[in-house]
């Protein structure tokens, strides 16, 4: 069911690339906010020094805890905010580009060229 | 008569009950998503913008049953990603039939006939393909030529084979009226059950008057699509929903009515709005600030009209009010008297 077609008419900036150091509680809970948000994989640099790429699909709105699938895990990792202390954007933002203006937009070439990328990448993972 | 009385049956035994329990918040249809690959890559969908690794996730049979035992809505309803792909999809659904609930399997049919043979007919079991107009518009909308041809292939060998098949059809205030009435024959022409209807939902933060407005060019749009209804039309849906698509009723969001489980968990509050998840259906329904979501209330909600809302907002007017019970009723017997 597609019911989630977004028709939004603006472009909004993809945060893919940026990184963000809290220097307060309150930045701290703004950037889990933006990674929650983010349809791509994020790293969390925590204070223990690992590293963990992932992406970020949960965590608790008064600032306890977020909630990760490891890119290379099956098992969900849970951290306490207080753990985090910086959070990049590195993984591919997945929905930057995808509105339905933006492929009514493109020229037709540009369109049937994408459509047949998708195609190709569907029926290699035998999904066609 | 669209859906059949043994479904209608069901949900209005399971309201009455639910009713009789003084039960505030029920859920009517359990969306179930075992995973969020898709074989196409509709331009916009929100619901498939995911890193592979997720895209790669997959929900168990027995995390799907066991969702579907902890809901207890009497209706599921399997949307995705493409449920087709995932490789256990036949032995979910027989698992959910064989707990009697009534199953909307959700698909673009791509595979559907490849993969028919996998699927017993049943009355509990309904192939909902998506359908998102005529040839040019439903082959434009899903972003590939020659889709619609295959589903439309699908949809006559699933029928041949004894299935339930009905279509599902997301509208947006680009449409064109005519179009879809054309649409609508054609569907009911190739002999599907009934059609399901809604309008897109866009995320677009934008001030309240273009809501305001937004709302009213989806009532008009809906009023001139449904008007004058033939009589070969059937709706695999509430009635009243219809008349609140046409700006007929008005409804308050029921956004606890389509709860949504997913890989990442109890998806909060709905399946269109990601703003966390639960471990559990009791979580989901006990921690959800359910009281700030709604158009009036929330402006993530302004635009909503959307089944997944709204449709259990029509079924409680229809079970709660003299007025909807025999407004159902009377749209039930005579769908031409709107």
């Amino acid at each position: 069911m597609t019911d989630t077609k977004n028709h939004t008419g603006t472009v909004q900036p993809s945060l893919q690339g940026r990184r963000f150091t809290a220097r307060s509680r309150q930045e701290l809970i703004e950037a889990v906010d933006l990674a929650f948000d983010y349809r791509g994989d994020v790293t969390v640099e925590l204070r223990t020094g690992e590293v963990l790429s992932g992406y970020l699909f949960n965590r608790d709105v008064h600032g306890a805890w977020l909630e990760i699938f490891p890119a290379n895990q099956d098992e969900i990792r849970r951290l306490s905010y207080d753990e985090v202390v910086a959070i990049a954007f590195t993984g591919e933002d997945t929905a930057s580009g995808k509105s339905w203006e933006q492929w009514v937009a493109k020229k037709e070439s540009e369109r049937r060229q994408e459509a047949a990328r998708i195609a190709a990448e569907a029926r290699a993972r035998g999904h066609l | 008569m669209a859906v059949p009385l043994s479904q209608m049956y069901t949900v209005t035994k399971y309201v009455l009950t639910q009713k009789l329990k003084g039960v505030q918040r029920y859920p009517l249809v359990l969306m179930l998503e075992p995973l969020f690959r898709c074989n196409l890559a509709c331009a916009g969908c929100g619901k498939i913008q995911y890193p592979d690794h997720v895209l790669d996730r997959r929900l168990t049979p027995e995390q799907c049953w066991a969702a579907a035992e902890e809901c207890g809505a009497p209706i599921v309803s399997i949307p995705g990603g493409e449920p087709l792909i995932h490789p256990d999809m036949a032995t979910i659904v027989k698992g959910l039939v064989a707990r009697k609930r009534y199953v909307y399997l959700c698909t673009n049919a791509i595979l559907l006939e490849r993969k028919l043979d996998e699927y017993e007919p049943s009355k509990y079991l309904t192939f909902s393909v998506h359908m998102d107009g005529l040839r040019d518009e439903h082959d434009l909308a899903v972003c590939r030529d020659g889709v619609y041809d295959i589903a439309v292939r699908a949809i006559k060998v699933a029928l041949k084979r004894g299935h339930r098949v009905t279509t599902n059809t997301t509208l947006f205030d680009d449409a064109n009226p005519e179009r879809v009435r054309a649409f609508f024959d054609e569907m009911m022409a190739l002999g599907v059950e009934g059609m399901m209807i809604s309008p897109g939902y866009s995320y677009q933060k934008a001030p309240d008057q273009q809501h305001f407005l937004k709302r009213e060019r989806t009532r008009e749009l809906f009023s001139r699509i449904l008007s004058r209804p033939k009589r070969s039309w059937q709706f695999n849906q509430s009635p009243l929903f219809l008349d609140f698509l046409m700006g007929r009723r008005d409804y308050q969001c029921t956004p606890w009515g389509n709860p949504t489980y997913n890989v990442f968990g109890w998806q909060k509050p709905c399946y269109l709005l990601q703003e966390g998840y639960a471990k559990t259906f009791k979580e989901l329904m006990d921690t959800t600030p359910w009281d700030r979501y709604g158009s009036s209330k929330n402006e993530k909600c302004a635009d909503c009209m959307v089944h997944c809302g709204y449709e259990a907002s029509a079924v409680e007017d229809t079970f709660g009010t003299l007025s909807g019970f025999s407004r159902t009723v009377k749209l039930t017997l005579l769908p031409t008297s709107r």
